[in-house]
């Protein structure tokens, strides 16, 4: 699977062996001396991509750009290598995120596997979000009437109680429910429920947003 | 007048008739000594000498001495005798005489003949007579005294002793009819020197004695009875004519005198005139005290002994050893040591004083250098055993630098696998990560080799070093260490080499340390730990500093942290800048520690710069 793979690491003998050995497995290497220089160009998310980080690097280490890159909203997969891998350290990087965490030295096929998984799961990750940012662009282009109507529907209000809670006939509520369902691009009603579903919205308390 | 050796005596007493009339008359206390001699030579005299010493030691009464010499080896005949005799009857008509002692046969005879008309019932002590003439004198039986035994036989004994391969001996004296006390040896020569060559040099001129006695064969030795006459009219007491021909003689001297040991003899059998003397008076004192002469039997003196000339001896290379058994040695020169026994020993006995003196400085000289050498092994093995330690507390970091030129070598050799299996291998590409692997394998053996420096056990060595380098191998080691305590090291060497003269490995234990005490010094913090080093050249002194940016050190304890198991860490053991201090002086620097204005603390090295 091609993808770009981001490695940070200070030493320069060991991030040539790397991206040479990369580039042979057909994926796109860019290198990075220290954190420092990978946040000042960050990668593009849009690209499959994967960050591989060294825990110990001078500056800021491996853990601390992990936090940052999260702070960003960054959806990168980080693996860790490190040539000295403490459980305290595994651990927190682990929970705070980390796709995986190697030690060094390293066989290719090991590293090829993890970045291989990595770049699934931000394949992955990466249609999701494309999915629901769609979702949510076709959410952006409902009327306010029509949200209201659309939160309603989901929640399993027929028609009759939408309008009376609405102050409409029931015959302008099923207007609006038809153009929902092509708003929302759905042919079901059970579709509809879905996409509510994945957007967030049937966690919201329905009082406070039908009144918002 | 002539000794004879040889005889015993035996039955001698038979003859001799008790004679009891004179032996109840008063004695008069009188003492008439007769000698043969000429009253100039020393043998006589010596034993006239000794009879009177023992004369005048009796203690009885005083007794008169009188002497004469009858000057027999000079003057003879009947003419002389008479005149002898007239002389003495008229000199004592009116002295009463106790006893007659009669020296030599030659006197004896006379004294015998003259005694009936000149000292009649006067009882006679004689000496140095022969037994045999002894025995053909018929002696009546108021006569006593001692014989004497001079045998040839010993005096050749004597000469085999002082040359001992000898195999001729030439004889020097008068005339053997002429001779007083020797003329029994004519006789003996036939058996005594048998197996000899004999030469008689008997009767020559002392012109031609001398020259003969110079050119002697080697193995030879002269015999000197006696010479009197130098046969040109002139006359010698012997000793004195001994005298001449020992100045030429090319030989030793073989004598039969105790008289002519001085004068140039070498030794001998010689005969002892105070032994001859002591025995006549001995004799002649009992008489006068009232025995009777035929109650005193003659009887052997013992006044023949082998003595020996000491300087002679050394002349011709006698050892006391070859001697006759109980030989007596004269005339032994004293040597330097007994000379100067007292300043020798007071010199020796200073010299000893400063033999042990230089022995105990010496002892302790090398006692100190023992301990020296010993405190430098102590301090090599315990400044190893710290770098043990510290290269245990930096073994993470060396694992780490390890595993990066591992890592990459690994990536790389599976990279050109890689490349290897696909159908149109990439050389070009190959022979690049060749190098890099390359690269990586010498980093490694560098890490290797740094470890192996620090941990090496190594004798206390002096070389020339540069310390700028030991400073950047320091660094080089502590870098990885940096990283991992999130430590930044900074290091300024000045730009000249730093030659000193020192141990290698034990300065750079002591930078590293230091950057380790400063590392943790800094634990504490959460950011901006810095480390630098600096090296300078400060008057002919070389100058390091260590400083970090932590909290620094107490005022109080600026001091004590050199001081041996003073720790302000949790996990110390306070050993490591007692070590430091300790290699640092053995170096011939100093250390120190302070804290600087700007936070953190700084420690010194100076130590003496030495040029390469």
């Amino acid at each position: 699977m091609p993808g770009t793979v981001h490695i940070v690491d200070d030493d320069a003998s060991f991030r040539t062996a790397l991206e040479r050995r990369l580039r042979k497995a057909g994926y796109e290497v860019a290198t990075y001396a220290c954190a420092q220089q990978l946040l000042d160009r960050l990668p593009d998310e849009k690209e499959a991509g994967c960050i591989l980080l060294d825990v110990r690097i001078p500056g800021l280490s491996g853990p601390e750009l992990q936090k940052r890159l999260a702070e960003l909203g960054s959806t990168l997969p980080i693996i860790f290598l490190t040539g000295y891998a403490d459980v305290p350290t595994t651990v927190k990087a682990i929970k705070a995120g980390a796709e995986d965490f190697l030690t060094k030295p390293v066989t290719s096929e090991q590293l090829l596997r993890a970045l291989e998984q990595a770049l699934a799961h931000h394949e992955t990750s990466r249609s999701l979000k494309a999915k629901l940012d769609a979702l949510r662009t076709q959410l952006a282009r409902l009327t306010p009437r029509e949200t209201q109507v659309f939160e309603l529907v989901v929640r399993g209000k027929i028609n009759k109680q939408i309008a009376q809670q609405l102050g409409a006939t029931e015959r302008t509520i099923k207007a609006h429910r038809h153009r929902v369902m092509e708003k929302m691009d759905v042919q079901s009603f059970a579709e509809l429920v879905s996409i509510a579903e994945r957007l967030g919205i049937l966690s919201r308390t329905s009082g406070e947003d039908s009144q918002a | 007048m002539i000794t004879r050796i040889g005889g015993l005596i035996v039955g001698l007493v038979a003859f001799m008739v008790p004679a009891e009339l004179p032996a109840q008359q008063q004695r008069a206390r009188s003492i008439l000594f007769l000698d043969q001699s000429d009253l100039r030579g020393p043998f006589y005299y010596e034993i006239f000498v000794s009879l009177r010493e023992r004369v005048t030691a009796d203690v009885q009464s005083h007794i008169t001495l009188y002497r004469e010499s009858l000057d027999l080896s000079r003057f003879a005949g009947e003419t002389y005798e008479a005149s002898l005799r007239q002389h003495l009857k008229e000199k004592y008509r009116a002295r009463p005489i106790g006893v007659i002692v009669a020296i030599g046969s030659a006197t004896l005879e006379l004294v015998q003949r003259w005694r009936t008309e000149l000292w009649p019932g006067v009882p006679v002590v004689f000496g140095l007579v022969d037994q045999a003439d002894v025995e053909r004198m018929k002696l009546s039986p108021d006569v006593t005294g001692g014989t004497v035994r001079l045998r040839l036989a010993d005096s050749i004994q004597a000469a085999r002793a002082v040359v001992p391969d000898l195999d001729s001996i030439a004889f020097v004296g008068d005339d053997w009819d002429r001779q007083v006390v020797f003329s029994g040896w004519k006789n003996e020569i036939g058996t005594a020197a048998a197996g000899l060559k004999v030469t008689e040099l008997i009767g020559l001129t002392m012109t031609e004695l001398r020259q003969r006695l110079a050119t002697l064969p080697d193995r030879s030795a002269i015999l000197y009875s006696a010479v009197y006459f130098d046969g040109e009219g002139g006359f010698y007491p012997p000793a004195v004519a001994l005298g001449f021909i020992a100045e030429k003689a090319n030989r030793p001297i073989v004598v039969a005198s105790e008289t002519f040991l001085k004068p140039g003899g070498i030794g001998g059998f010689v005969l002892l005139p105070r032994e001859i003397g002591a025995d006549a008076a001995s004799r002649a004192v009992r008489i006068i005290n009232g025995e009777a002469a035929s109650a005193i039997p003659v009887a052997i003196v013992n006044a023949v002994r082998p003595i020996f000339n000491w300087q002679q001896m050394q002349r011709w290379n006698v050892t006391e050893a070859d001697l006759p058994p109980g030989s007596e040695i004269r005339f032994r020169e004293p040597g330097i040591w007994e000379r100067y026994r007292w300043q020798g020993m007071s010199v020796i006995a200073a010299f000893l004083a400063q033999v042990a003196l230089i022995s105990i400085l010496l002892h302790e000289r090398k006692r100190r250098g023992d301990a020296e050498l010993e405190a430098r092994q102590r301090l090599s093995e315990l400044a190893h055993v710290h770098r043990q330690a510290i290269a245990g507390e930096l073994s993470s970091s060396i694992a780490h630098q390890l595993n990066q030129p591992l890592s990459s070598i690994l990536t790389n050799a599976e990279t050109a696998e890689l490349i290897l299996d696909s159908p149109s291998p990439d050389l070009r590409e190959i022979k690049e990560i060749l190098a890099d692997i390359r690269d990586d394998d010498l980093r490694a053996s560098q890490v290797i080799a740094h470890m192996r420096g620090l941990l090496k056990r190594t004798p206390f060595e002096l070389k020339q070093i540069d310390l700028n380098q030991v400073m950047r191998s320091a660094f080089d080691v502590m870098s990885a260490q940096g990283t991992i305590r999130d430590v930044a090291l900074y290091l300024k060497t000045c730009p000249e080499p730093l030659w000193v003269k020192g141990d290698r490995v034990q300065l750079q234990q002591v930078i590293l340390n230091l950057i380790a005490n400063g590392m943790d010094a800094m634990t504490a913090m959460s950011s901006g730990r810095t480390i630098v080093g600096r090296t300078e050249i400060d008057d002919a002194r070389v100058l390091i500093s260590i400083s970090d940016s932590g909290s620094g050190i107490a005022a109080d304890k600026l001091d004590k942290i050199f001081d041996p198991f003073f720790t302000t860490k949790q996990q110390g053991m306070g050993i490591g800048l007692s070590i430091a201090r300790t290699i640092v002086e053995a170096h011939k620097g100093r250390m120190w520690a302070a804290n600087r204005s700007e936070g953190g603390a700084a420690f010194f090295v100076s130590l003496p710069l030495s040029t390469p």
